[in-house]
């Protein structure tokens, strides 16, 4: 019934999402779309160390790429990713928002509105309050919010602004989201 | 948190008609999303209450349509950006297309650059002793970002990315040497660009230069649909000289697109294409 999963993470997310990734199986039926804070000059490494020990391929998209299932999709450095319709990848050059380019609220509001009810948004660890905002979109389109748990968080600035913006639908641990999405059939 | 309007699909199209109908700026195959959340700042920024406000004030008052513009085009936002392909201009193609060329070369920046692109250009033309060796185009739609171009005026908050990205570029000066600061604000040295020729463009580019050696068109499709990419793409192609250089944007690519067969990738990371002969 879903048709993609949208996870947002900043400081202290690396080994989370790793742990994510690596425990999806290689069937996953949706695309899972990254939009992670990380250093803006630096353009290779990040999709590599995903990718190591992800169970599905990570792929760093050109602009306008077609989004398939089974794929995880990581907002390139220092572009915004939007969801466009027609299921594609919009890359931006835009000013950055909450001092981020990647925006989690950007691609977390534009995906929101391609995918309406039909998605699931995860936020984990992070230090600022960017995803709070795109998190309550993705609620008010009628899709499923998930809030990593505050007290498992390295740093739990951005889960915290996120419960306060919006109701968020489940808070769970790293080890519930996992076999939460592992549970997910198309 | 931030108070936005949103408008719907539907009012989107409507203002991109009404531009069209009125002005004969086609909008009409922009990419979606990043158009409309552009179309929200320019409502909520004028206090325009909502699409049919935004609708009246375009139809009724042509000099709002020229900061119109200015709002709908992304900024550049820094200097430099993608510093390896700034070297690589300096190292590898910029010299090249001097030695190579009986007239002064042209280069062109296509996309719609609020001053970043041609500031960068400026600077490493300078430090290669270039000024005076190249011809350079700027395309523009807007006559007020003409004016800001030309004022030198950049954001100041940026002068740290700024700074670091001529760093990484292992430029030969101090960074501030090509800036003047005052309580008006930080202005770069715009005694380099007297020799810049501003060209007024359309957004399928139909009016281009021609002869063209060095076409940067960085970041500017990312805001297209396919078909508007092939289109402003295909005249870029015809502005080009035969073995003539291409930048796009680090993840925009050739690939999807009906001009790819006519170009050779020259280096991929920093996407630079070289347009094939005949």
């Amino acid at each position: 019934m879903y048709k993609a999963v949208i996870i947002g993470g900043s400081a202290g997310s690396f080994q989370v999402i790793t742990r994510i990734l690596n425990s999806l199986p290689p069937t996953f039926p949706l695309p899972v779309l990254l939009s992670l804070h990380r250093l803006k000059h630096v353009r290779s490494g990040f999709v590599e160390a995903l990718s190591i020990k992800s169970s599905i391929p990570v792929i760093e998209p050109y602009d306008k790429d077609q989004i398939k299932p089974g794929k995880a999709y990581l907002a390139p450095a220092n572009y915004h990713m939007f969801i466009e319709l027609g299921n594609r990848i919009a890359l931006s050059t835009e000013e950055p928002v909450n001092h981020s380019r990647p925006s989690i609220d950007l691609s977390f509001s534009t995906a929101a509105q391609v995918y309406r009810e039909k998605l699931i948004g995860i936020i984990l660890s992070g230090a600022n309050k960017d995803g709070a905002y795109g998190l309550k979109k993705i609620k008010d389109f009628g899709g499923l919010t998930i809030v990593q748990d505050p007290e498992e968080c390295q740093v739990k600035t951005m889960t915290e602004a996120s419960l306060k913006l919006s109701k968020v639908d489940h808070v769970l641990s790293t080890q519930e989201i996992i076999r939460f999405l592992q549970n997910l059939k198309q | 948190m931030i108070i936005r309007y949103d408008i719907g699909i539907v009012e989107t199209r409507n203002i991109i008609k009404t531009i069209f109908d009125t002005y004969g700026y086609d909008f009409r195959d922009y990419a979606l999303t990043s158009f409309k959340r552009r179309l929200e700042d320019v409502i909520t920024e004028n206090g325009l209450r909502d699409a049919d406000g935004l609708i009246y004030r375009l139809q009724n008052n042509k000099d709002f349509f020229d900061s119109f513009l200015k709002e709908i085009t992304p900024e550049t936002t820094e200097m430099f950006r993608d510093p390896s392909l700034w070297r690589t201009l300096r190292d590898d193609i910029l010299l090249d297309i001097v030695k190579s060329s009986t007239n002064k070369p042209k280069i062109w920046i296509a996309n719609f650059d609020s001053g970043e692109e041609l500031y960068s250009l400026h600077i490493i033309l300078k430090e290669l002793h270039l000024l005076e060796s190249v011809q350079v185009y700027l395309s523009y739609m807007s006559e007020s970002v003409k004016k800001k171009v030309l004022s030198g005026r950049i954001d100041q908050k940026q002068t740290e990315v700024n700074e670091a990205n001529y760093e990484r570029t292992n430029g030969q000066h101090k960074f501030g040497e090509y800036f003047t600061s005052s309580p008006m604000g930080t202005f770069f040295d715009t005694s380099l660009l007297s020799g810049v020729t501003f060209t007024k463009q359309d957004t399928f580019f139909t009016n281009p230069p021609g002869g063209i050696k060095l076409l940067l068109f960085r970041n500017q499709t990312i805001y297209y649909n396919q078909s508007h990419q092939d289109k402003a793409l295909g005249n870029l192609h015809d502005s080009l000289v035969a073995g003539g250089f291409l930048a796009l944007g680090t993840r925009e690519t050739l690939d999807n697109t009906n001009i790819n067969h006519k170009f050779t990738v020259v280096n991929d990371p920093d996407k630079i294409y070289k347009k094939k002969t005949g």
